[in-house]
């Protein structure tokens, strides 16, 4: 009664670390850590299937042979499971040894895996993944057992969909859903932070706001799914071709806003020039139709246009934006004051 | 396939006998197995079994699976004029496709505390369909 009792606290113990985990490893390692109190074993794993990822824990003395033999006993357990066979060299194994065993039970010279106790993580008859817990002796695992590491198995997998939920969540928060690009939001929010780094610290930024030329008529031709289709095009041309610190975010309807960190006002032209002169040359298939579109572009900087804050540096490749358009469209045009006239760097 | 009689004794259809047989068979395993891995494994498990043995036995299809347990209602609306020995045979797959995989999780943790109930059963359904 006394071993029951004691089993049932590091059991709740355990429960409570992993429903206060705050990420995929944390979960994990807040089971093993418990686990040497309740069962005898000589590795612990979890595969993630969203991330093929399986994180393994085991004994000091495990040689990879027996690695080996838990990952494909899980992943062929797992295949059963979720209906998909899954290939064995496309998981990301992270591997981990450590003391599990009291000193008296060390492992075999070659041990090999003679049990297992392997459970699906599953919520609302979804499957997310699975645990296992493995023994080079024979016959290691009871009901018990069985029961503890189901427990066990509940919260982590009600743990994970959480973080999915909340993953899902943020998503839908910062990106456009059509386009995939940044949303408005997450735009406000990233030229906060840049704005604040160039500001203080005096670093260049640019901003290059994005038009589509004549895009009503794209609609209007076509229908709005055709044009819907055309802004995605246009949107992975645009993100093909800024650098990995740039921000590419559909700010609406068919205009796009570009945070350019660290960029002068020549280098932020090349970019936009580079975007503008790939849409030119690209044909759009619209069903049958073969059609030509142009950009439009605005750019502001900091230091260059002294702005003072974020929104008057957005108010000045706006400007721009309408000289491009009002130049002719298909252009690139630097701010130049409040009554500009558009102009390119020579 | 082959028409359900009817049971000597009661005017009964066998069906029904084999039907209720299995229902009992299945309410008793969930609640054994349930005990062992929890209700949402079990029932997860239950409905892939279905999924794959439905497709040679349809009726099974309509065995409804929930957190909750196993509900036959709908098999014993809608199949009663089945065959009682199709029945049988259906139900066996089923129970075999759950052992596996039980065995395939557990090694024999699982079948060690169901196998005893299953066999019994399994005998009484022969005899009820024997008896024609």
């Amino acid at each position: 009664m006394t071993l029951i009792f004691k089993n049932l606290n590091v059991l709740r113990s355990t429960i409570n670390a992993i429903s206060t985990s705050i990420e995929v490893k944390e979960i994990v390692e807040s089971a093993v850590n418990n686990l040497p109190n309740l069962f005898d074993f000589s590795s612990f794993g979890m595969f993630w299937k969203e991330d093929l990822l399986l994180f393994l824990y085991q004994e000091e003395s495990c040689p990879p042979s027996f690695t080996q033999e838990v990952l494909k006993n899980m992943v062929k357990v797992f295949s059963i499971l979720g209906e998909e066979s899954i290939d064995v060299e496309r998981i990301s194994v992270q591997a981990e040894n450590r003391k599990l065993r009291p000193r008296q039970m060390m492992m075999d010279q070659k041990p090999s895996l003679k049990s297992h106790l392997t459970l699906p993580l599953t919520v609302e008859g979804e499957i997310l993944g699975c645990i296992s817990l493995n023994s080079d002796q024979p016959n290691a695992f009871d009901a018990q057992d069985l029961q503890f590491l189901s427990v066990i198995g509940y919260q982590m997998a009600a743990t994970l969909k959480h973080f999915q939920r909340l993953s899902s969540i943020k998503n839908i928060a910062i990106y456009d859903t059509l386009t995939g690009l940044f949303n408005r939001r997450y735009f406000e929010e990233r030229l906060g932070v840049e704005a604040q780094k160039s500001f203080y610290g005096g670093t260049p930024l640019s901003l290059v706001m994005v038009d589509i030329d004549l895009f009503k008529k794209v609609n209007d031709t076509f229908g709005h799914t055709e044009g819907d289709q055309v802004l995605c095009r246009i949107s992975s041309l645009l993100k093909s071709s800024v650098r990995k610190k740039d921000t590419v975010a559909r700010y609406g309807g068919e205009e796009f806003i570009l945070i350019l960190p660290e960029a002068g006002l020549e280098e932020s032209f090349v970019i936009a020039e580079r975007m503008r002169r790939l849409v030119e040359n690209t044909v759009f298939e619209i069903g049958e139709v073969q059609v030509n579109l142009t950009l439009s572009m605005g750019i502001s900087n900091f230091p260059s246009h002294r702005a003072k804050s974020k929104e008057e540096l957005v108010k000045m490749a706006d400007q721009a934006l309408y000289d491009a358009k009002r130049g002719g469209r298909n252009k690139v045009c630097i701010f130049a004051g409040k009554s500009s006239q558009w102009t390119v760097p020579t | 396939m082959a028409p359900a009689v009817k049971d000597e004794k009661g005017g009964k259809w066998s069906s029904d006998l084999v039907l209720d047989l299995y229902s009992n068979l299945l309410t008793e395993m969930w609640e054994l197995v349930s005990a062992l891995i929890g209700e949402a494994i079990l029932a997860y498990l239950f409905t892939l079994a279905i999924r794959k043995i439905g497709e040679k036995y349809p009726f099974l299809n309509s065995i409804k699976i929930s957190e909750d347990g196993v509900s036959m209602e709908e098999v014993k609306q809608d199949y009663r004029t089945v065959a009682a020995a199709e029945i049988h045979r259906g139900f066996q797959s089923l129970i075999n496709h759950l052992s596996q995989l039980f065995s395939a999780l557990a090694e024999g943790v699982i079948n060690k505390e169901v196998f005893p109930r299953v066999f019994p059963k399994f005998k009484e359904a022969d005899r009820i369909i024997s008896q024609k």
